[in-house]
């Protein structure tokens, strides 16, 4: 068991200017479930595997617990990875794929056997042990896999995607058995992700990367509702948050013919015109009176709750709205509304540099 | 020729059902397909039984008769075959051939493979290892005999050896050096060693002849008269017993003559020991101290004028197999690295690196995970190679000079004297091919075997 530090690691691979991950800086504390999240290309795996030892860091340093690991080979982390495509071994049994780990360490063969069985009835891998891998699902591949590193019994768990090759239903059911596992050994994992619904549900503290940078690292409480900027209140949450320009009024923002109040402060330098965001569920649809006005192009109805999907015109551009309505009791599609947002969760960003510029909510 | 004839009009998919029986096509329509597939097979069929059926069996059926072709002699050929010398040396040098060549190539395009695997220009170093595939077997033979001639001057790699050795080892300065006539001295098994013994405290000298001036090293002067021995020396002078230009007296020091430096000088005792031993100095004298008042033979060892290190026969009989399984070696490398690659670059690499985070050492990933998901490409290779070794010609033939021709000998060699190249038997040569054949079968089968699986899969 141990902590996990970046120290302004840097991946710059050769040949390209831009670093694939730029001087991250982040400390994951012992037994925490950390979950890497970001757009494909974004750096994430680089991260991990960088942490791995898998791609060489070109600058700064890695911490496992008390140790500078930023030059040590992979076999001497004394970590373990789940593979996106979990990376059996095809010519070993699922008996000898988990245990592999604990032949190359020179573990006794009864002291293998043991330990293997212990992490196949966890995983419910029992009657498969003789299998190999060819002859098994890929919910069970994946159950192999996760088995393999639980045997090892690591200082720091690694996942790369594991999910991404199971079903829709397979992988809602495999998530929250990885994250109960992961609580139940407390063993500190970090976890990649491109899907923000996984990274919400499993971790315990997430780390948003865009373009190889950190965008903003913290609880999923943190990020839904404090997002540090234009991307991270993007990416986090489904539908995504509605994000537009709208110019800055005395006292606050012009929301159509209404003006939201905002505090003074937060616009001294924010110029004439900000982005603000609201989320689908914090916008309040009236069919009369003030707001903005929408065109309701469709609702998608999903019983109890709907969306509606509209569009308007700021400044003469056209912005897609989304707004959660409910199901039984909602607007058609042609239908005109005003829309305003609820005070408390507006969301203010600059306009150049994308920054919030509201202190985060704290009911 | 209708549409009809070519493709039979496909039955109403429906009917069959509605029938609730296949439908069964009717004896003359069968007739008509099983024309038909055969219109398709004929040419294939006409060319392989052309070509390989009818070449096959007739040489099975040659290998019965006797050189004429016209008598019958039954097993005869074969009996002949397993009795004759020339024959044992070919399956004995066939056997080595299947041992070494497919395992070396093997395993040099494994190691290749891998080790190329890993850096940039990869294709560059490929390309070189590769490229001898390209040259044909008989200028590869014409280039491995020029290279492994024996003569330094000729042979690469004779010349490389001498000249390697030549750093490591004083060269003998004074080769084909040999003692004056009648002057006390003699030649004896290279060596050159006073006539009889010779009391400490007198004079032994060496006038030479039979050494170049231009051979000379430079810093010879002329020869000088020794120093008077102590009651414990002996002491003399060696030198080249001929003024340039002529003149002089022979075996007497004289104005002209130099000085040998640098000869190995040994007083050996009567028990045959050497009591001790002096070099001669720039003019060619030498004093042998520290010796037991009594009397030795005073001699210049043979490593003083032997010709030198000159290098290994190569294409001699002794080494003339191996000289050729080199360079089936040099080509097919090249074949195993390339099939190995391929096998390579269409490996899961997160195998590998799933291994190295298990705690695997690089070689432990080699070991336990790169080379067993290689097997089914190690072996096709192997046994592709092993079919060619056994079948080896060009260079067999290509390589020995005529001296070591016998001992290089092949099957397929064998089997082209006897039958071509001067046995005019064609009846033998027939019965070695039928050898060959049955030799290659059981690794074609094998191959066939694992192509046929690799393609189910």
């Amino acid at each position: 068991m141990a902590t996990v530090t970046f120290e302004n690691a840097t991946r710059l691979y050769p040949g390209s200017s831009r670093p694939a991950v730029d001087s991250i800086d982040l400390t994951i504390e012992d037994g925490e479930f950390l979950v890497l999240v970001g757009p494909s290309g974004c750096g994430k795996s680089t991260t991990l595997r960088m942490l791995a030892g898998l791609e060489e860091v070109t600058s700064g340093s890695i911490h496992i617990g008390d140790r500078n690991v930023t030059d040590v080979p992979p076999k001497d982390r004394d970590i373990a990875m789940v593979f996106q495509n979990y990376a059996l071994y095809p010519h070993m049994t699922v008996a000898e794929n988990m245990g592999f780990a604990l032949k190359i360490a020179g573990v006794p063969k009864e002291e293998r056997a043991e330990r293997v069985l212990e992490a196949a009835k966890m995983l419910d891998l029992e009657p498969y042990l003789a299998r190999k891998p060819k002859a098994l699902s890929g919910g069970q591949r994946q159950r192999v896999a996760m088995g393999r590193a639980i045997v090892r019994q690591p200082q720091v768990f690694l996942m790369d995607e594991p999910l991404s090759n199971l079903d829709a239903k397979l992988r809602v059911q495999t998530r929250t058995q990885i994250a109960s596992l992961q609580r139940r050994l407390g063993i500190t994992t970090v976890y990649v992700t491109h899907d923000q619904t996984e990274a919400l549900t499993m971790g315990d503290r997430i780390a948003v990367l865009k373009d190889g940078v950190l965008q903003q690292v913290g609880t999923p409480r943190e990020l839904y509702e404090a997002p540090t900027n234009v991307f991270v209140a993007g990416f986090i949450g489904s539908p995504a948050m509605n994000l537009f320009p709208a110019d800055v009024a005395d006292g606050g923002v012009r929301f159509g013919s209404m003006t939201v109040p905002v505090e003074r402060a937060s616009l001294a330098d924010a110029g004439d015109s900000v982005t603000i965001g609201v989320r689908p569920e914090d916008v309040v649809v009236s069919r009369t009176g003030e707001g903005l006005r929408v065109d309701v192009d469709v609702v998608e109805e999903l019983g109890a709750d709907g969306y509606l999907y509209g569009h308007t015109e700021v400044n003469g551009n056209r912005v897609d709205i989304v707004a959660r309505v409910d199901g039984r009791d909602h607007p058609d599609a042609g239908e005109t509304v005003y829309i305003t947002p609820e005070p408390h969760h507006l969301h203010v960003f600059d306009r150049e540099s994308g920054e919030r510029l509201v202190p985060p909510i704290t009911d | 020729m209708t549409q009809a004839a070519v493709a039979p009009p496909e039955p109403p998919r429906e009917q069959p059902r509605r029938d609730g029986e296949p439908r069964r096509p009717s004896s003359g329509s069968r007739w008509r397909r099983g024309l038909i597939a055969l219109a398709f097979l004929a040419p294939a069929l006409v060319m392989l039984g052309a070509l390989v059926v009818y070449p096959m069996i007739y040489t099975i059926i040659r290998s019965l008769y006797d050189r004429t072709g016209d008598r019958f002699i039954g097993w005869e050929n074969y009996v002949t075959m397993f009795t004759s010398d020339s024959t044992f040396t070919a399956i004995r040098n066939n056997i080595i051939w299947v041992l070494v060549a497919p395992i070396a190539c093997t395993v040099l395009g494994l190691i290749f493979a891998v080790l190329l695997d890993k850096i940039r220009w990869s294709y560059a170093f490929k390309l070189i290892v590769f490229m001898p595939m390209a040259i044909s077997m008989l200028a590869a033979g014409v280039i491995f005999r020029g290279m492994f001639q024996e003569n330094p001057n000729l042979g690469v790699v004779n010349a490389s050896l001498v000249a390697v050795n030549s750093v490591f080892s004083d060269d003998a300065a004074y080769p084909g050096a040999r003692p004056r006539e009648d002057q006390g001295i003699v030649a004896d098994r290279g060596l050159v060693a006073s006539e009889g013994e010779v009391a400490t405290g007198s004079t032994q000298n060496f006038p030479l002849v039979g050494i170049r001036q231009t051979d000379l090293p430079p810093e010879t002067g002329n020869a000088q008269e020794a120093q008077t021995p102590g009651n414990d020396e002996i002491s003399g002078t060696v030198w080249l017993d001929v003024v340039p230009g002529g003149g002089g007296v022979d075996g007497e020091l004289g104005d002209g003559k130099k000085g040998l430096p640098n000869i190995k000088v040994d007083a050996v005792a009567a028990d045959g020991t050497i009591a001790a031993s002096a070099e001669t100095d720039a003019d060619g004298r030498y004093t042998l101290s520290g010796l037991d008042p009594g009397s030795y033979r005073v001699a210049l060892p043979a490593s003083n004028f032997d010709e030198g290190y000159k290098g290994v026969s190569w294409l001699s009989a002794s080494f003339i197999t191996g000289v050729i399984i080199l360079s089936y070696i040099w080509i097919w490398a090249g074949f195993a690295m390339v099939m190995i690659s391929s096998g390579l670059s269409a490996m899961d690499r997160s195998l590998q690196e799933a291994a190295r985070i298990d705690g695997a050492s690089e070689w432990k990933v080699f070991t336990r995970i790169t080379a067993p998901l290689l097997a089914p490409v190690l072996i096709v290779v192997f046994v592709t190679l092993i079919i060619n070794v056994l079948k080896i010609f060009d260079l067999v033939y290509v390589i020995p000079p005529g001296a070591s021709k016998p001992a290089a000998n092949v099957i397929a060699v064998e089997m082209w004297t006897v039958s071509f190249g001067g046995g005019n038997d064609q009846g033998l040569g027939s019965a070695l091919v039928v050898l060959l054949l049955v030799l290659v079968l059981p690794f074609m089968i094998i191959n066939v075997r694992r192509f046929k699986q690799e393609r189910e899969q």
